[in-house]
């Protein structure tokens, strides 16, 4: 075998090598079934509604690309180069955002502008005011651009903003020296310095919105991952589900191949050694107004004013949602965040530390592939599980009859280990990178030092790389726990049945017209999350110290 | 007087303590001025207030009969029309060579700016490398580059921040060599922070040594 070379033949290298099989595999089985001849749905979704489905998408990720890159890189200019009123507040609050899940986001906003919501129930009794509906109607293809540009925002703002502050400030001053204004500069250097980093933004945002499946669903917007839902639960129809899939996946390679093209091939480094951070400019008058008002508009679209509207519905339901059922919900989600978060956390350890030690070319091309799974949307990933799941039933059939004689043919499949096994796959890259930076920091000499001491690779693990890994596996941990515990269209595709969790339960609340009562879930989601963009802090803080 | 520094006081926000304190200069036409001073003596600062990177508490800064700064005005540093290498050379990793020159001389004519790009790469000895960008030269002619953007635009004054502290000890001895002569070719008035006494004899006509307490002794050096 390829994969497997006697010569590094180890438990790392094994374990590694399984763990990067089951992501190609349930990839690459979304692609075998094109092989075969298509259902009569597919020529129906083909003929009919699969323009609908690549315009709409194009039309979601092209503007929430665009606006996301606007606001986002201008939130970050701001913040790292003017000091204005509450700037330091500001410099974390734009982060915030990212807490709260595109989905729930929709929810709230619709909750609060729909007919019964806070905004046109005032008008009218207060003001005897009604408003045309349509005005405020937002469950549309722009309202879904408003949405998860209010709440993907962060991913542009935080990586251009860290990217601005660790430029040399003689970039700046000599700039000026050489005769341009301020705003001349963010055009010619500034800007085209920092495309590398706007694109990397841009491109999770656009990850990020082919992944959603609660928004677009929400708003009854046809895209692939609604689509994939349709033929998988609607018409029970697998083939079409996989064809839609792969066809997502192809667009997927597409905007990964251009996020390449883009970026450039050219490594722009600074020449310097020695990075003096550009000195905060003092706003006054009009233009310190200006920028606090910018500011805290942004601020309270995209994170107070739903986080308000939450907590009142809550004040109202509580009452109702916390019966004992929410509490096996609770349970739920944590057990599952726990049992995937562990193996990948796991996971991460040894594929990274197989790459350390090996340093082949084998070693990289995993941990290219480990990463890649963060790229392909949850449906996409959901899909090949599945497929993957079955097909691994029907060949273990004949052990589940040794075991008992009365077995179901469908065990794996119908079990959780199917839905955990797709979080580790999704989820991967994200515990995979927080463990290797570690292993940077860390380096090779103190592994080399112990290796002349007479110890082991596996013992030299144990007693000196995990004790100095430990930040690194708290972070990476705590980033994936909760990247599980909000994820949703992987989730209701794979879960097994009756079994619920936070997100899922806010979901549904959602679609039974019963936003408030969603209100409970989602503000919990919402403070895990707050938790781990504090550790994230934490973490980056420390780093440019 | 070319350059008139008078009474130059400032302090850093974040420290209590003045780094230059009532600091007196005076340079004429076309002469070379070294400021010799160990690190945190306020030379590096020097320079900053000189190019209007910084803000005087106290003090006037006066260039060829132009008030750079007093208590009533203050030019911002694209006002200046000084010219300034810096220790890390700031030249901007995005642009080539030529775009890096060119950068400062938006207000020449396009004809002008050829021309003048073409004099200050043979000054500089660097006309075939126009197209090449920062990371594809070596410590030495990115110095010279940031040197001929310095010069393009005909700055009053030119300031050198410890031009020779990103070099290896072996070149150095040649590479101070070419920019004293490069600087002396273009008659141009410069100022240079080291902390080297032996860059200051070599390049400059006249030694300023700061201490910390920012007393100044001036001594002629061996030119």
């Amino acid at each position: 075998m390829k994969f497997l070379r006697v010569k590094h033949l180890n438990i790392w290298s094994v374990f590694s090598f399984l763990f990067v099989l089951g992501i190609i595999l349930s990839n690459l089985l979304v692609f075998t079934s094109l092989l075969q001849p298509p259902s009569e749905n597919w020529q129906h979704i083909k003929d009919y509604l699969l323009a609908d489905y690549i315009s709409n998408t194009l039309l979601l990720i092209t503007f929430t690309g665009l606006f996301t890159f606007l606001i986002g890189t201008s939130l970050a200019w701001l913040i790292s180069f003017y000091d204005f009123p509450l700037r330091n507040f500001y410099k974390w609050a734009f982060i915030l955002p990212l807490a709260i899940p595109a989905y729930i986001g929709a929810y709230t906003y619709t909750g609060l502008l729909n007919y019964t919501g806070i905004i046109q129930s005032f008008l009218r009794n207060s003001f005897n005011f009604h408003v045309n509906p349509k005005l405020f109607d937002i469950m549309n293809i722009w309202g879904a651009v408003f949405i998860f540009t209010l709440f993907l925002l962060p991913y542009v703002y935080t990586i251009v903003s860290s990217f601005f502050q660790n430029q040399s400030a003689s970039l700046f001053e000599s700039a000026r020296i050489l005769g341009r204004k301020p705003l001349n500069i963010l055009f010619t250097v500034l800007l085209p310095l920092a495309r590398p980093a706007i694109i990397a933004g841009v491109s999770l945002v656009v990850l990020e919105v082919l992944n959603d499946y609660g928004l677009v669903q929400y708003f009854g917007i046809p895209t692939f991952s609604t689509a994939i839902f349709k033929s998988w639960f609607g018409m029970g129809d697998i083939d079409s589900a996989i064809r839609l899939a792969a066809s997502l996946l192809i667009i997927v390679f597409f905007i990964l191949a251009l996020e390449k093209l883009l970026r450039g091939k050219r490594r722009v480094e600074s020449s310097t050694a020695k990075i003096r951070s550009i000195p905060l400019h003092k706003l006054s008058g009009y233009k310190s107004m200006l920028a606090f008002t910018y500011s805290f508009f942004i601020f309270s679209l995209s994170f107070l004013i739903p986080l308000l509207q939450l907590f009142y519905w809550s004040l109202i339901t509580y009452s109702n949602v916390l019966s004992n059922k929410f509490w096996q919900l609770l349970w739920n989600s944590i057990f599952v965040a726990l049992v995937a978060t562990c193996i990948i956390v796991f996971a991460s350890v040894i594929i990274a530390n197989f790459q350390r030690i090996s340093g082949t070319k084998l070693s990289k091309t995993y941990s290219k592939i480990t990463t890649f799974g963060y790229s392909i949307p949850g449906a996409v990933i959901a899909i090949g599980v599945m497929v993957l799941f079955i097909n691994l039933d029907q060949k273990l059939f004949w052990f589940y009859k040794i075991v008992n004689p009365e077995s179901a043919k469908l065990v794996l499949s119908m079990s959780i280990a199917m839905l955990i096994f797709a979080y580790v796959i999704r989820f991967l890259a994200i515990g995979f990178n927080s463990v290797q930076t570690g292993f940077e920091k860390v380096g090779k000499k103190f592994f080399e030092a112990s290796r002349t001491l007479g110890m082991t690779t596996t013992k030299t693990f144990l007693r000196i790389d995990l004790p100095m890994l430990k930040p690194a596996l708290v972070g990476g941990f705590v980033l994936v726990f909760v990247d599980v515990l909000k994820e949703l269209p992987l989730t209701l595709i794979l879960r097994p049945f009756n079994f619920d969790t936070l997100a899922t339960k806010v979901y549904q609340y959602a679609n039974d017209e019963m936003i408030p009562e969603a209100a409970v879930p989602s503000l919990i989601i919402i403070a895990v999350s707050l938790i781990s963009i504090y550790f994230l802090n934490k973490i980056t803080m420390k780093e440019e110290r | 007087m070319y350059v008139q520094i008078r009474n130059l006081t400032f302090n850093y926000k974040n420290s209590e303590e003045a780094i230059l304190k009532d600091f007196n200069l005076s340079i004429t036409k076309g002469e070379i001025i070294s400021i010799l001073g160990q690190s945190g003596s306020g030379k590096s600062t020097l320079l900053r207030l000189i190019a209007g990177l910084e803000k005087p508490n106290k003090g006037s800064i006066i260039i060829d009969k132009k008030i750079m700064a007093d208590q009533n005005t203050f030019l911002f540093p694209e006002e200046r029309g000084v010219g300034m290498v810096f220790q890390d050379y700031a030249l901007f990793p995005h642009f080539n060579v030529e775009k890096n020159i060119k950068y400062g001389l938006h207000a020449f004519s396009n004809k002008e700016q050829s021309k003048r790009l073409k004099e200050v790469l043979e000054l500089v000895n660097l006309t075939e490398f126009a197209k090449r960008y920062p990371h594809e030269l070596s410590g030495g002619q990115q110095q010279r580059v940031a040197l001929a953007r310095a010069l393009a635009p005909k700055p009053s004054v030119l300031l050198l921040d410890e031009p020779f502290s990103n070099l290896d000890a072996g070149l150095k001895t040649k590479i101070r060599g070419e920019l004293g002569k490069i600087i002396r070719q273009s008659g141009i008035t410069s100022i240079f922070v080291t902390h080297d006494l032996e860059d200051s004899e070599t390049i400059a006509d006249k030694v300023v040594s700061l201490d910390i307490s920012s007393s100044i002794s001036m001594k002629t050096g061996t030119r």
